[in-house]
């Protein structure tokens, strides 16, 4: 393999698969390696990916993706035992859509190969290489060599290359997520019925509570075609500490739950999986993005957001590679890859773009999910004041009331909550 | 819900890796030294390796590298360094269908 590409992309994820697409869209020569077999088979998120930035990619992306349904109900839930208080919006417009990521990667990476870009896949890369001067002028695997003058680096969250070069810091359990999830058949027509939604249009559900036995995180439910895709995510820095029991147990929890398994009653466990996520916020993101011939993108460069109702990285992982693919064109028209050029082609409008400005905003985030209290306390807090307004058996108590006795219950002073209430809206 | 319904039970870990389709590699991809298991004090990989792929057996931990869904846990929550851990060659290990 002595050939050498315009282009290496390693790992053919949301990322990795826009980088080559977009490079090899504008006549480059690109290579892009993917460990796993066939396009997508390494692949798990969620659920639900943002359109716009995708649109802006792929011109033919309302025609071709593999959409299974527009979000048109988000639900935000906390839960406290086999209560809920749940916050649904409703809206008609084409914004997100659900998917198994496995699909729209594979979708994307044949864009990328119908563009021209060539795609191994079965091939581990093993080392990012460096020359005596420190640029990086290709990647090895199982003791072989293909030359590049730009490599990508897509790898996702596990950095293993990254940290190899001394790019990346070993990841810390502060820094990342868990997320564990079971994809379960029902029906078009049940899912359409059960959850209340037309045919092509589905639901987008997060919630919080003793959904993670009270370690910060969350959980999900997407609707798909005919499954549902469920989930929990638990940040691995308070997991350590807090768990008690065996992860899966949470999702079987969650799958079994008395108020949620009438949705997916008799359906059967399609797969199930599990990937690390990037902390949101920002402390991911290695000190520089490009150095002499190499870009970071994705995962791996720290992309992405968690707001606590909504979860974006398929998205940003996908335009930071097109940023990526663009900043490969120029740079080598203007026959200089070093890290300066590359830095001021790729990561300044990077870190310019509303990604990072978005990463930057919802940096609150961060101090809600340090804080196991609030996981615990404010989903009982809700839950209690909803029965006691609405179970009524006997006297009702006003708003007032059932809002001091519930927070009472879970030892909460009125100042406390409203103190609470101030810094979390504040935050968000 | 009609009320005779039978509550649904929880599916036990390893039929839950049943659902999932591998390619299981004669080598195993992350290795364990058992020696700095045996002195790590709350070994959270037992709860937090998603497919229990590290089980207590007798107060020991047992690694076992088949069921293995590639997410990188154990690499990241080991106090001791005691995972040597890489990615399957070949394209072997987990395949995700519908992920
Ligand atoms: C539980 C969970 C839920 C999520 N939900 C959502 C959601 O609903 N919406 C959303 O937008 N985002 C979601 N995300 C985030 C989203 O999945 C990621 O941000 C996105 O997939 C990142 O894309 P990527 O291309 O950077 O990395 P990846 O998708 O991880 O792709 C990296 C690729 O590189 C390959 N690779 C790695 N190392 C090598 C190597 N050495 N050699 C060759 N190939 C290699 C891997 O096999 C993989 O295919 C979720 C994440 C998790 C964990
Ligand atoms: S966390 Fe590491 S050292 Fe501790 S038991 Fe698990 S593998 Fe062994
Ligand atoms: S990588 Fe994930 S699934 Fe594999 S052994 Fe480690 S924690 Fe378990």
């Amino acid at each position: 393999m002595e050939t050498k590409f315009d282009v290496v992309v390693v790992g053919a994820g949301p990322a990795g698969a826009s980088a080559a697409y977009t490079a090899a869209r504008h006549g480059l020569k690109v290579l892009l390696v993917e460990r796993g077999r066939g396009a997508g088979s390494k692949q798990v998120f969620g659920g639900r990916v943002y359109a716009a930035p995708l649109r802006e990619i792929y011109e033919d992306f309302d025609k071709e993706a593999p959409i299974h349904r527009w979000v048109r109900k988000e639900r935000v839930s906390l839960v406290h035992g086999d209560r809920m208080v749940t916050f649904e919006y409703e809206s008609d417009r084409t914004v997100s859509f659900t998917t198994y990521l496995t699909q729209l990667t594979s979708w994307m990476v044949e864009k990328a190969v119908s563009a021209g870009a060539i795609f191994v896949d079965e091939v581990r890369v093993d080392s990012i290489v460096r020359d005596d001067a420190g640029k990086v002028i290709g990647v090895e695997s199982g003791g072989e060599r293909v030359y590049a003058d730009i490599v990508v680096d897509a790898e996702g969250v596990n950095r293993l290359l990254l940290e190899k070069l001394g790019l990346a810091e070993k990841t810390r359990p502060s820094q990342v997520a868990l997320g564990v999830k079971e994809v379960v058949k029902v029906g078009e027509d049940k899912i359409n019925e059960r959850f209340g939604v037309a045919p092509g249009e589905g639901v987008s559900w997060v919630l919080t509570g003793d959904v993670t036995g009270n370690m910060p995180g969350g959980a999900f439910i997407y609707t798909n075609k005919d499954t549902v895709s469920i989930g929990v995510v638990v940040y691995l820095e308070s997991a350590v500490n807090m768990v008690k029991e065996p992860i899966h147990i949470l999702v079987e929890k969650l799958r079994t739950h008395p108020s949620l398994s009438r949705l997916w009653a008799d359906g059967d466990v399609m797969e199930y999986a599990a990937r690390l996520t990037p902390e949101s916020g920002y402390r991911y993101m290695p000190r520089k993005l490009a150095t002499h011939g190499l870009m970071v993108a994705g995962d791996a460069a720290g992309l992405l957001l968690n707001t606590g109702y909504t979860f974006r990285g398929v998205d940003y992982a996908a335009l930071s590679g097109y940023m990526a693919g663009n900043a490969a064109v120029k740079a080598l028209e203007e026959g200089d890859t070093g890290e300066e050029n590359l830095r001021r082609l790729y990561e300044k409008p990077l870190l310019e773009s509303f990604i990072v400005r978005d990463l930057k905003r919802h940096r609150g985030i961060e101090w809600l999910m340090s804080n196991p209290e609030f996981f615990k306390k404010y989903p009982a807090l809700a839950t209690g004041v909803a029965c006691r307004l609405f179970d009524l058996e006997g006297e009702a108590p006003t708003v007032y009331e059932a809002l001091r006795s519930s927070a009472s219950d879970q030892g909460l002073s009125l100042l406390r909550l409203v103190l609470d209430m101030f810094r979390v809206v504040r935050k968000l | 819900m009609s009320t005779g319904e039978a509550k649904p039970k929880l599916i036990r870990v390893e039929d839950l890796l049943q659902r999932t389709v591998y390619d299981v590699d004669h080598r195993a991809h992350i290795i364990v030294d058992p020696e700095k298991c045996a002195r790590c004090p709350k070994k959270p990989c037992t709860y937090l390796c998603p497919a229990s792929c590290y089980v207590l057996v007798d107060d020991r931990v047992v690694f076992s590298y088949e069921g293995c869904l590639e997410c990188g846990t154990c690499r990241v929550i080991c106090p001791m360094e005691a995972i040597t851990w890489n990615f399957p060659v070949s394209g072997k290990g987990v395949q995700y269908r519908f992920a």
